[in-house]
């Protein structure tokens, strides 16, 4: 009785969700609906005509969270590794967990100010593409430790103790069995932690600036698309601000969905055979 | 005569889990190629026994093991024992069956796999060699590709024997095999225990007194860390040597 009560709960939650969700999107495409055409990918923004784009933006985008994940992937699936297969010290243990929890529960926010702080102030960097590279970087690290954790911890230990009888050595039961075994559960998580990341203003604002340079690089300001929306909806004095926001919205939101879908795709394609 | 079953050889183990003992002083000689029965109440460290003839009880972070444990002249205890080379020699199977998530194939080929085999013909003449032995090569036979997972319960532990077995070891340690089966996968198991008999040395821990009647050659009665009483399964059951295992054999206390 009981469980079918909160099954029916959770089946009207989600689809009140879904509907809720449906709206936002079809109000969001209804507004940007003038500003929307295959241009608008591709064309650099304008304040003074309603004829911009968000070029540049989906560009800094797909590049930012792109370098940002291709640090922080690596580095924090190896941090998980130590910390779940050769962490048996409980010392070091405790300092990995506060630190994780620490980051975890920061808000971005402050992230982008000590960022701000060490490399705009401190080392003398411009507001740049690079510099919004290394606050997101900050801002994904605890996420993928936390998914990678999260991952590693999921695989049965009598897999590991399998292997190990058999004679496997501790590097080779990491390689043979504990990472295909986590493998789904691990791009399904860092999709999530990726899609996260796309959508990240704050910590960029004072990094990585709200304008975009005529000619890319590394150095010069790089505005994304989260950004982008942010300053449409609060500073810009452009023709046809809301709209080209909702536009903007429109494009933010199918390239999270995509890249959340995709993840989820592969995840479920890598699934190892007991699921 | 690398393939003769070895004798294994404890002399005065102890086992602590941090200052917590639970072995104490265990001396026993296991002859080569029989079944051992280990029973006892739970807890009197039958378990850690086993783990430490192949030293899975290093996995424990504060672990202590005094004494000396040779399975033939493969001397176990140390600290620069040839972990590898020891697991190969000393198989073990656990009381829930633990196949990978994996083929039936590959779960077989996974021991072999490590050792650097890689010719196909060869790997799959060591899965069937392994599955036979096992007694399921009948069962799977067309469905090697298949999910291990797809296999009852019965037929994952006797896929986990296979496997094993699949390493060539010269001792099988077998925790509590049955205990999560049905009495049908029961009996399978404990004919394939007879059936390896005399090739392999093997250890099986039972809280299933018939079994140890069943199968074994040789019962050791543990009790909270100590070895009560080792000898002859006939002898164990109709005449125990000690009040405290023939207590235990008739149901007196747990
Ligand atoms: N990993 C461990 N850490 C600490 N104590 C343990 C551990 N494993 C077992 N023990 C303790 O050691 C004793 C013997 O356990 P075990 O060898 O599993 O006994 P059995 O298999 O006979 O039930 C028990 O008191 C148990 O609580
Ligand atoms: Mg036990």
């Amino acid at each position: 009785m009981k469980g079918s009560t909160w099954h029916g709960v959770a089946v009207v939650g989600s689809l009140l969700t879904a509907v809720l969700f449906g709206i936002l999107l079809g109000d969001l495409v209804w507004q940007g609906l003038p500003q929307m055409s295959l241009g608008f990918l591709w064309r650099t923004p304008s304040e003074l005509t309603s004829f911009g784009g968000i070029g540049p933006e989906l560009l800094n985008t797909l590049v930012m969270v792109g370098a940002a994940s291709a640090i922080t992937i690596p580095l924090g699936l190896a941090a998980a590794i130590l910390r779940v297969e050769y962490g048996a010290r409980p010392g070091f243990l405790l300092v990995f967990d506060r630190m994780r929890y620490t980051l975890l529960s920061l808000p971005t926010i402050v992230v982008g100010l000590m960022v701000y702080e060490w490399f705009i102030v401190g080392l003398r960097w411009p507001l740049s593409v690079g510099a919004g590279v290394i606050a997101l970087a900050v801002v994904n690290w605890p996420f993928v430790v936390d998914v990678s954790v999260a991952a590693l911890k999921g695989v049965p230990d009598s897999f590991r103790e399998a292997s190990l009888a058999l004679g496997g050595t501790k590097y080779l039961t990491l390689l043979r069995v504990v990472l295909p075994s986590a493998l789904s559960a691990l791009v399904s998580g860092l999709g999530m932690a990726i899609a996260r990341l796309m959508g990240e203003s704050a910590v960029l604002i004072f990094t990585a600036g709200i304008n975009v340079s005529r000619h890319w690089g590394w150095s010069a300001p790089g505005e994304t698309l989260a950004v982008h929306l942010w300053y449409l909806r609060t500073e810009s004095v452009a023709p046809h601000a809301d709209a080209q926001a909702a536009a903007t919205g429109v494009v933010l939101l199918l390239l999270v969905g995509l890249v959340l879908y995709l993840t989820q795709k592969l995840a479920h394609w890598l699934k190892p055979m007991d699921a | 005569m690398d393939n003769e079953a070895p004798h294994i050889n404890v002399t005065q183990l102890s086992v602590a889990y941090g200052d917590q003992w639970v072995l104490k002083d265990v001396s026993m000689t296991v002859p080569g190629g029989q079944v051992l029965a280990v029973i006892g109440p739970s807890g009197c460290g039958k378990s850690t026994l086993l783990r430490v003839f192949n030293r899975l009880v290093d996995r424990v972070a504060g672990v202590h093991i005094k004494g000396q444990v040779r399975v033939g002249d493969f001397e176990v205890i140390g600290d620069h024992v040839d972990l590898v080379e020891l697991r190969q020699k000393v198989g073990m199977v656990f009381q829930h069956p633990n196949p990978f998530p994996f083929s039936v194939f590959d779960n077989v080929a996974y021991g072999p796999r490590l050792q650097g085999i890689k010719n196909s013909t060869r790997l799959r003449i060591l899965v069937e060699n392994s599955l036979k032995q096992a007694s399921l090569w009948d069962e799977v036979r067309g469905k090697l590709r298949r999910p291990a997972s797809s296999l009852s319960g019965g037929q994952q532990q006797r896929l986990c024997i296979a496997r094993a077995l699949a390493v060539s070891p010269q001792v099988l340690l077998m925790d509590e095999p049955t205990s999560a089966l049905d009495p049908l996968s029961t009996a399978k198991i404990e004919e394939l225990v007879l059936t390896l008999k005399g090739q392999y040395t093997v250890i099986l821990v039972t809280h299933n007194l018939q079994q140890a009647a069943r199968v074994s050659d040789f019962t050791a009665f543990f009790r909270e860390g100590h070895l009560v009483e080792l000898g002859p399964t006939k002898e164990v059951f109709t005449t125990p040597r000690q009040l405290a295992t023939e207590e235990f054999l008739t149901g007196r206390y747990e």
